[in-house]
């Protein structure tokens, strides 16, 4: 007889351990890569989550609840993403995941994120098929598959005589050989001729072969889609051994990373971008004076969209708040990531990047791109980007 | 709750530890050959073919979870090949020229990789079927295969082929004197450590549920030679130990956060500095002073 009460009683608490509430402060998972060379943009994703962190606690958090960002490294590979997600799920209980910082990474994180019903917000996820991953997948890094062909337009207002155009991109980085595809596509559509296809690698520094042959094909635009570091140096070579034409480049291109590298020689170069400092809305223009005080510098893109993810999943939480009538910090941990997932998707936020919509997938659409031109300042290393008009 | 946490990490000290020995068996024959991480991404390539290909739709119908042993042998095979092609001329060369044309090698492969759109190019596969629920299921892929490996070592030290392999390794001349061809033995040993990466590669690819030109990346090369080197390059037990010190140190620091990656270099400086023989030396060393011989 003894031996059933034991067990019964064992069972009920194994069953109240079982059953957790989230608690207050309210715990948020960020999973990017601190370490590695994926570092220069988590570094910059690890900011903007610390000033939206800030700014909502002191706006009270959720309905007077505030949160707590958890901080996991993934470093640049799969293990690592698989392992900072598993701390998070099973050992911090986060209601929310945001992260990983690589697409490649998502690949191999979210489906474990997914099996155990939490959601991820992707902050900087840009490969075909990530938000598809699952039903607990979103990501809020849109394809550049509007800004590329309005990033072209731009340069046919500057210069209407372009016929013959060079495409340049990076294969092996995911996100140049997505975005080149769609700068291709819009190139035809605006019916120009692209002269010649050059690929490169992120890690390449000499491009005198590339150069070379774009010299030699005579064109008149050259479009690019390289990260900064290479992308840089290539625009320095081609302007060195004396291409005149228009450059335009891709998102690669939206970072200050890029003065130092090239210097002078980056002055009118044309730039796609999901997101831009100057931008002209309620919450960028609350955004970029905390960051600039926080960090002395404008954010940069990858610091907006982590910004972004922690403001998407604060608005959800107060969602689930109102439609439930339940203070967030007393559910049930496991059913408030459901509810949780069900608000993030299917809803329409106001962010720093604009108004951005989630569909039922957990795909964005983001309404405002923008395209700048880079202007570099006299000491030849520091410089900004000029938003073009409309 | 300490099985969903640390799951991953059991079973990716394993997968390493088996990587690791992979490049232990050219060792074993005195050459130190990086190319390992090549057939293991090529292995992994195949499986990650094998299960999202629409081309191979009609396999995975009919073999069902048969699949994964069908991947494996697969991978074997096409490694074994491969892994022939590459060290009979590779293995002409020795010591550091034999480790340079092997990263070259990986590179080669590397590059055939991101221009291919069978591997999906930079963006690699991914949405590959999984046999398990939980990460620590998977130790029924590579525990087997461990145990199985470690008889098979420990088997080999002790057998006509992994005594000619030691000899090389001492002294490449006095064994050619002593009739043993080395090229052939020194292919031999190669050519086992391609077959075991390949098949790793093949588990591993479910187990990170997607693969891509970075697993072949040279970081990942020289991770396994530590573990090979910082384990101890001369015992059967020198990748195991060497993983699990190299792959967990990492995971357990994580509360140190910044401070850890520090840590974990601390840890490689010492133990080549101070443990020669690697951590099997260093237990070999402690047992013969406690028998007292010494």
């Amino acid at each position: 007889m003894r031996i059933f009460v034991v067990l019964a009683a064992s069972l009920f608490f194994a069953q109240t351990a079982f059953a957790e509430p989230v608690g207050s402060p309210i715990p948020v998972g960020i999973a990017v890569g601190q370490t590695t060379n994926v570092a220069l943009f988590g570094e910059e994703q690890v900011n903007g989550a610390k000033v939206a962190e800030k700014m909502i606690n002191e706006k009270g958090g959720v309905n007077g609840t505030p949160i707590k960002l958890v901080f996991q490294d993934t470093g640049g590979d799969e293990a690592g993403a698989i392992n900072a997600f598993q701390n998070l799920i099973s050992r911090d209980k986060v209601v929310a995941i945001i992260g990983p910082t690589l697409s490649q990474q998502a690949f191999a994180a979210n489906p474990i994120a997914n099996q155990a019903k939490v959601p991820v917000v992707g902050p900087s996820n840009t490969a075909k098929g990530v938000a598809q991953i699952g039903e607990y997948v979103s990501r809020i890094s849109a394809p550049m598959t509007l800004v590329a062909p309005n990033a072209l337009k731009r340069a046919l207002a500057i210069n209407p005589n372009v016929k013959n155009v060079a495409v340049v991109y990076a294969q092996d980085d995911a996100f140049n050989v997505s975005e080149t595809g769609i700068f291709q596509e819009a190139i035809k559509d605006q019916g120009l001729n692209i002269a010649m296809v050059q690929k490169t690698s992120v890690k390449d520094t000499d491009f005198t072969t590339q150069v070379t042959a774009i010299l030699g094909a005579n064109v008149d635009m050259v479009v690019m889609s390289c990260l900064a570091a290479d992308g840089g140096n290539m625009v320095k070579q081609l302007r060195q051994f004396g291409y005149e034409g228009l450059i335009v480049g891709g998102n690669g291109f939206n970072s200050p990373n890029m003065y130092p590298v090239c210097g002078k020689e980056c002055t009118g170069v044309i730039v796609a971008q999901a997101y831009s400092p100057k931008a002209d809305n309620a919450e960028n223009n609350a955004f970029v004076p905390v960051f600039k005080e926080m960090f002395k510098k404008d954010p940069a893109q990858f610091s907006a969209q982590a910004y972004t993810s922690v403001k998407v999943v604060v608005d959800a939480l107060s969602e689930v708040e109102k439609n439930s009538g339940k203070k967030v910090a007393e559910m049930d941990t496991a059913e408030l990531r459901t509810a949780l997932n069900a608000a993030i998707i299917s809803s329409t936020y106001e962010t720093p990047l604009g108004e951005i919509v989630l569909d039922a997938d957990g795909e964005i659409t983001q309404k405002t791109f923008y395209v700048s031109q880079i202007k570099i300042a006299d000491d030849g290393k520091t410089g900004a980007m000029e938003l073009l008009p409309e | 709750m300490f099985l969903d946490n640390y799951g991953f990490l059991m079973v990716a000290i394993i997968q390493q530890a088996l990587l690791g020995m992979s490049l232990w068996y050219p060792l074993m024959a005195g050459q130190l050959s990086l190319a390992s991480i090549g057939f293991y991404s090529m292995g992994g390539y195949i499986a990650a073919i094998m299960g999202t290909s629409p081309l191979f739709a009609a396999w995975r119908e009919t073999l069902g979870p048969a699949l994964y042993p069908v991947e494996w042998l697969i991978a074997m095979l096409a490694s074994v090949l491969l892994g022939l092609l590459v060290g009979i001329p590779a293995l002409r060369l020795r010591g550091i020229y034999l480790a340079l044309a092997t990263i070259a090698f990986v590179q080669v492969l590397n590059v055939v990789v991101l221009v291919l759109d069978v591997t999906g190019g930079a963006v690699g596969l991914f949405g590959i079927p999984q046999p398990f629920e939980k990460r620590i299921a998977y130790l029924w892929f590579f525990g087997p295969l461990l145990i199985v490996m470690l008889l098979f070592s420990w088997r080999l030290t002790r057998t006509v082929a992994g005594r000619s392999f030691m000899a090389i390794r001492e002294d490449e001349l006095a064994a050619q004197a002593m009739g043993i061809s080395t090229t052939y033995e020194k292919v031999r040993a190669f050519v086992i450590g391609c077959g075991l990466a390949g098949v790793v590669g093949a588990m591993s690819a479910p187990f990170l549920n997607t693969w891509n030109a970075r697993q072949s990346s040279f970081d990942a090369s020289v991770a396994c030679l530590a573990y090979v080197l910082i384990g101890g390059a001369r015992s059967i037990w020198g990748p195991l130990l060497g993983a699990i010190l190299l792959v967990a140190l990492p995971e357990v620091l994580r509360p140190l956060k910044d401070a850890r990656l520090i840590m974990n270099g601390i840890v490689l400086v010492v133990a080549c500095i101070y443990l020669p023989q690697g951590i099997a030396g260093l237990l070999a060393s402690l047992r013969r002073k406690a028998s007292g011989v010494a």
